[in-house]
């Protein structure tokens, strides 16, 4: 963690801190995916001082909690847009698509105001702001955002819960 | 990156820094937030500034897909699932998705079946039970 001299004297932890917090919640890699919140910091180590600058480099060890969606993962997420390629769907920061080829085949898409995906029947219908259950099965990383590709064709995947008709 | 090419959780391959670090359920992770949201409402006067997106996006997910709202029942539910000798990322994922049968618990964490684990059909129930319970009495 760089810090500016400016920054120095009595508060010079919770400066610290601060800058940390500023700079790395909300941050996104691919190998811890997102920080969404420092809990705790364990220790700060002796500062370096740059050649040149003047900025002084401290290792921080703190503690955060992160979200990071895994290959295989089960999980819920609302829907968020709906198209005849498929629907894509949000956990937390996470953007979630699943493509119409991994919506079970008895599913059909209607387009119109709400497009939606709908069985036969018409008893299930995957539309704007429903719950669905589904599997993970592909993550890709960029510098700000995970996306995903997941799939609800499998038992016990699909809507959870219809705000609509509840 | 070969051991990225290799994560699969259902096999519970997700990489050695994550099965060491504690996981956290979704109702854990609001308690947390919502606890952090309030402390910075007391800080400043407009928190959502300070906050950032991705923040913001957890804690409204994390509120609306969790199980159990009340502390001392989420405190139960790491309590009662921790009896059963789970990965800390098997037990978020029953906590967070409760499923009802034993079939459906094995769908959504296929590892508690695999080889080498002590987890039959009748423990497996007698777990689900118990976080039903839970949910119940909340």
């Amino acid at each position: 963690m760089q810090l500016h001299p400016r920054h120095f004297g009595r508060n010079l932890r919770e400066n610290l801190v601060s800058k940390l917090m500023k700079d790395v919640e909300g941050t996104c890699s691919g190998r811890h995916g997102f920080v969404v919140a420092i809990t705790g910091i364990e220790n700060i180590g002796k500062g370096l001082i740059r050649d040149g600058t003047g900025f002084v480099t401290f290792p921080v060890k703190y503690q955060c909690v992160v979200f990071r969606p895994f290959k295989g993962e089960i999980l819920e997420a609302a829907v968020t847009m709906v198209n005849k390629m498929g629907f894509f769907a949000e956990a937390g920061p996470v953007q979630i698509f699943v493509s119409n080829h991994l919506i079970p085949d008895d599913m059909e898409f209607q387009s119109g105001d709400m497009p939606n995906y709908t069985t036969s029947d018409g008893s299930v219908k995957i539309q704007k702001d429903c719950e669905v259950r589904l599997k993970i099965i592909g993550t890709g990383v960029d510098a700000t955002e995970i996306l995903c590709i997941g799939t609800i064709k499998d038992d016990f995947l699909g809507v959870i819960n219809d705000p609509t008709t509840a | 990156m070969s051991g990225e090419e290799e994560e699969n959780a259902s096999e519970l391959k997700i990489g050695e820094e994550f099965l060491k670090a504690k996981c956290l359920m979704n109702c854990e992770v609001a308690l947390i937030l919502e606890h952090k949201y309030e402390q910075l409402q007391q800080t400043s006067e407009d928190p959502m500034n300070q906050v950032s997106q991705v923040f913001e996006k957890s804690l409204q997910y994390v509120k609306r897909f969790s199980r159990y709202k009340n502390p001392d029942a989420v405190r139960q539910v790491r309590e009662i699932l921790s009896r059963y000798q789970l990965a800390e990322f098997e037990l978020c994922v029953l906590g967070n998705l409760c499923p009802e049968t034993v079939e459906e618990a094995i769908a959504m964490v296929p590892s508690i079946k695999t080889k080498g684990r002590a987890h039959d059909d009748d423990a497996i129930e007698r777990m689900l039970n118990d976080l039903s319970l839970i949910k119940k009495f909340e």
